[in-house]
């Protein structure tokens, strides 16, 4: 089973040069069941970070670019009449897909953002009456340009709580940057990509993720750290904040071949998690989330 | 909808809910009891009917709301209490305010506050249950009733959210026996202190219950119905009972009027160094005054628990030759009680069944010989003609015997009314008469023939229980009976009664008035079918089963007093020296249970892990000292890479460690590594490098 995650984890990074940490987040966050959120300026790799996942696991992939002017029929499909027929076709939109890429979510209006974010969290989609489930696996990654250009609608707090993970990929370093002005162009490597699983395997190995034993030890550390975190903040972690972390935690020590969770899963995965769910914290404008998360898991013993 | 909803929101705290309150008025009602027995009726009465009244308000939301109607009924009870009982002291009356306060409370209460404050009245009322009744039964009632009021509480807070009825009452019952090891607890340790206040309990019982300082006609007749229970006696020293009949003596009564006997208001003591306490140098001297035990008499020893009377009375098997603790034994060889007996009281005391052969001292000869002047010339002339026939004391008492035997005499609970000088109209006309007559007259004829006599009241027989190995003794049983003095033999007993009612000594009077009705000597007391139900034989046992247990619960459990409690201290180490010492020992002893109890729990809480935790940290505390400090947030997969790194030489011990502790801790397979490898692995570290 880590086998298969580490061959995968591998051919992404391949693609994908210099940003391991990143890569090996974003696939925990993958195998967690859970939606990804990428912050950074355009041209990082972003959505070829996406396709080399999608195509990876042989999933079917979309790509909805996020305007200010996009309706929420334009990525769930509506209905048409059919002139022959005599009666209305749903036709589906991009969203009916298993690894969507939503860039830019912050330049759509909240209206389009509510209409995706509620079909993230319930898997299925309702129209005219009609509820449409989703494909599994599915997987959501969104980008997010940073929010003080020009342009943006910033996404409220409870819908960003619906992402698992938001991670930033960053600029490479010197050394990696030179490697990919060398190496292949990122496009022909992508068509050659092949499947490194099935995605019938992929959603053993997510099963196999909620099955990774929690004691009750890293149990305390985890609620040490939502109580923590709801003295120190206003706004402190939810419950959904706590199972997020826990369940993105069994996905790194599934990744890194253990069938229990250390603490040091939680402080690997968890600025990721943590940062963006703190980020809104009034009392403590001048912080950034992912400073107040390293904070909380610098502080928070380990019992 | 919504105004549905809205209403039965604001409801919530405008009534009490229907379940919370049916379990309360169960509870409420077993309280009543110990009322009815004691309280002035309208009182209980008053209360169903508020409870009743409650349940008819509450679902219309009726309450009592206006606050001056609240102030004149409160004023009202006030008044009728006062007139019920002369007066507003004393228990029986500050109950009732009490019951009559907390009836109007029931009208008045709507919030859930105030359903709690009935509850603690509730409680309040249990104890005072106990104030005016310390029966078996009773407390029984109050377990119920204590037991029913948290089924009511649990109720309430469960909310009224109908469900299965009977889980408070499980819950309330489970309460109840986890904190029965703390009753059992604070019972033997919770110090009896009976200085200080007291209260009179037993002022008003003492007109009732049947003995007094005077024989007068009809005076033990009237007692024939009382069931009260005057005492109950065991043998310590026999597995059954004595044989023969039982003759419980009570007082001595040496003045005669004719009909009418009087005991002395204070006895003269038979001894006069008699006081309380100094009883081995009493018993010598007894041993010397009564030659009894030289001549070889049966001594039965007896142990006698004794119900309140107000009085003096102290019984034993005729007849004592020895007072008990707190006695003195008085001119007639009884028992009298310094203080008046007003709360149960149990000795131990010895007796004899054989006449003592004491010399009759000139004084007590002419007080045994003294006689009213109201003598009429017919009982006189019927005295003279038996010791003109024969001057031997024994052919007399056998004349006059026989005179009760040959003449008609009748046996009968309702002779009608005597004079105390109608001793000829008894002798001559009616000749219908009770113990009491019986004794009375015959004592006097034998005076007026020259024999020293006196009448000796107490209570004859009882009824055996073969369970409890026990001799109950009722009111019923009091009887009357004499003593003639006779040169051989001294003062010996002669029970008239025995010539007239055959049978009557060896039985209690109850058994005994049973076999007269089954004969047809005798008008039934009671129903037929009564008396055929409380013959049957199941019932003779659980009523004997009942009584052993009542038996039991008085000697056991209202019996164990402040003595006792300080023996059973002594015993267990614990000497005392006044009551606030002993409070002082109580509350050091309790608070190290307490304290002994707190940490037992700790170490019983604390889990297997602990320990593994604290063996991690004192690896940690070695690598501290060896240069590698680990930080609070560190986890110990990651410091131990860390510390590997720093201590290369050290690095596969720390890994090894690290890995067993990851294991015991995190991993689901904890259980399958043994904490003493750990142990083992953690101090060998320690051995190696410090």
């Amino acid at each position: 089973m880590t086998d298969h995650v580490d061959a995968f984890t591998k051919q992404i990074c391949e693609i994908i040069v210099g940003k391991n940490q990143a890569v090996k987040l974003a696939v925990a966050c993958l195998l967690a069941r859970g939606h990804l959120l990428i912050e950074d300026i355009p041209g990082v790799g972003k959505t070829t970070l996406c396709q080399t996942l999608a195509r990876s696991l042989a999933l079917a992939f979309q790509r909805i670019q996020f305007t200010s002017d996009l309706l929420p029929a334009d990525i769930l499909g509506n209905s048409i009449f059919d002139q022959i027929k005599q009666h209305f076709v749903f036709h589906r939109g991009p969203l009916f897909s298993q690894v969507v890429l939503i860039d830019e979510v912050n330049r759509a209006t909240a209206k389009t953002q509510s209409a995706l974010l509620e079909s993230m969290e319930e898997h299925h989609i309702s129209i005219d009456g009609v509820t449409y489930e989703l494909p599994e696996p599915f997987f959501v990654i969104a980008t997010q340009n940073p929010q003080h250009q020009v342009g943006t609608f910033p996404l409220p707090e409870s819908q960003l709580d619906r992402f698992l993970m938001r991670i930033e990929l960053g600029v490479p370093d010197r050394a990696s940057e030179r490697a990919m002005l060398l190496g292949m162009d990122r496009r022909e490597m992508l068509k050659e990509l092949k499947p490194v699983f099935s995605p019938r395997t992929l959603l053993e190995i997510q099963d196999n993720v909620r099955k990774v034993h929690a004691s009750a030890a890293l149990l305390d550390y985890l609620q040490d750290l939502l109580d923590a975190s709801r003295q120190r903040h206003s706004t402190g972690l939810s419950p959904r904040a706590g199972l997020a972390l826990l369940h993105a935690s069994q996905a790194w020590a599934l990744m890194n071949g253990r069938d229990m969770v250390l603490p040091e899963d939680i402080q690997a995965v968890g600025v990721a998690v943590m940062a963006h769910r703190l980020g809104h914290d009034i009392e403590q404008p001048g912080q950034s989330g992912r400073a107040l998360a390293d904070n909380l898991l610098h502080s928070v013993p380990v019992p | 909808m919504s105004k549905g909803k809205s209403r039965s929101w604001s409801q919530r705290d405008r009534s009490i809910p229907r379940r919370p309150l049916l379990w309360l008025a169960a509870a409420l009602l077993f309280t009543l009891p110990p009322m009815f027995a004691s309280l002035a009726t309208w009182i209980p009465c008053f209360f169903l009917a508020t409870l009743a009244i409650k349940f008819w308000m509450e679902p219309k939301g009726y309450r009592l709301r206006l606050a001056p109607l609240k102030l004149i009924l409160a004023a009202m009870a006030l008044v009728v209490i006062f007139f019920s009982y002369g007066s507003l002291k004393g228990v029986e009356p500050g109950v009732s305010l009490l019951v009559v306060l907390m009836s109007l409370k029931i009208l008045e209460a709507h919030t859930s506050r105030e359903f709690q404050v009935i509850v603690t009245m509730g409680w309040v009322l249990c104890l005072c249950g106990f104030f005016l009744s310390q029966d078996f039964a009773i407390a029984l009632c109050l377990l119920v009733a204590f037991t029913l009021q948290i089924a009511a509480l649990v109720q309430f807070h469960r909310g009224s959210s109908p469900g299965a009825f009977w889980p408070p009452l499980g819950a309330a019952c489970k309460l109840l026996a986890q904190a029965f090891p703390l009753v059992v607890l604070l019972f033997f340790l919770c110090p009896r202190i009976s200085t200080g206040f007291r209260f009179d309990f037993r002022d008003a019982l003492s007109a009732a219950s049947g003995f007094s300082d005077r024989l007068s006609p009809g005076s033990i007749a009237s007692l024939a119905s009382s069931s009260d229970i005057a005492f109950r006696a065991e043998f310590p020293d026999s597995k059954t009972r004595p044989p023969g009949p039982m003759y419980w003596r009570g007082v001595v009564m040496w003045r005669c009027e004719g009909m009418e006997w009087r005991a002395p208001y204070t006895p003269a003591s038979l001894a006069h160094s008699s006081s309380v306490g100094a009883s081995s140098a009493r018993r010598t001297e007894f041993a010397r005054a009564l030659p009894i035990q030289s001549r070889g008499g049966k001594a039965i020893r007896q142990r006698i628990a004794l119900a309140p009377h107000g009085a003096h009375w102290m019984f034993a098997l005729d007849r004592p030759f020895e007072a008990a603790p707190g006695a003195t034994l008085a001119n007639g060889n009884y028992l009298w009680s310094v203080q008046p007996i007003r709360k149960p009281r149990r000795y131990e005391i010895v007796s004899s069944l054989e006449s003592t052969g004491k010399e009759l001292q000139p004084r007590e000869r002419k007080a045994a010989l003294e006689l009213p002047n109201s003598i009429s010339p017919a009982v006189r002339e019927l005295a003279e003609s038996w010791t003109a026939q024969n001057s031997d004391p024994h052919v007399i008492v056998n004349n006059a015997l026989q005179f009760f035997r040959t003449h008609g005499f009748r046996y009968s609970l309702s002779p009608g009314e005597y004079k105390k000088n109608d001793l000829d109209q008894f002798l001559f006309q009616r000749r219908v008469g009770f113990c009491e007559h019986y004794a009375a007259s015959f004592a006097t004829l034998m005076r007026l023939a020259g024999i020293p006599a006196r009448v000796v009241a107490g209570y004859l027989g009882g009824e055996y229980n073969d369970l409890g190995r026990f001799f109950l003794v009722r009111q019923a049983d009091t009887h009357a009976w004499c003593e003639v003095w006779l040169p051989d033999s001294g003062w010996t007993r002669v029970d008239p009664t025995s010539i007239v009612a055959p049978g009557r000594a060896s039985l209690d009077l109850n058994s005994f008035l049973d076999r007269r009705i089954a004969s047809g000597e005798m008008e039934t007391r009671r129903s037929a079918f009564v008396t055929q139900l409380t013959r049957l034989a199941i019932f003779t046992n659980i009523r004997l089963a009942w009584e052993t247990l009542n038996y039991q619960w008085d000697t056991r459990v209202l019996g164990f007093d402040a003595d006792v409690q300080e023996a059973l201290l002594g015993a267990a180490g614990i000497a005392s020296s006044g009551p606030f010492f002993t409070i002082a020992e109580i509350l050091i002893v309790v608070t190290a249970l307490l304290i002994f109890y707190a940490c037992w729990m700790q170490l019983r809480t604390r889990s297997r892990t602990d320990r593994v935790k604290g063996l991690y940290e004192r690896f940690c505390r070695k690598l501290t000292r060896l240069g590698v400090r680990r930080d609070p947030w560190d986890g110990p997969s990651d410091f131990s890479s860390r510390a590997a790194q720093l201590l290369p030489n050290e690095s596969k011990r720390i890994r090894e460690i690290s890995n067993t502790y990851i294991t015991l801790r995190y991993s689901p397979e904890s259980g399958t590594i043994a904490h003493d490898t750990f142990a083992k692995q953690v101090s060998a570290f320690a051995a190696h490098s410090c």
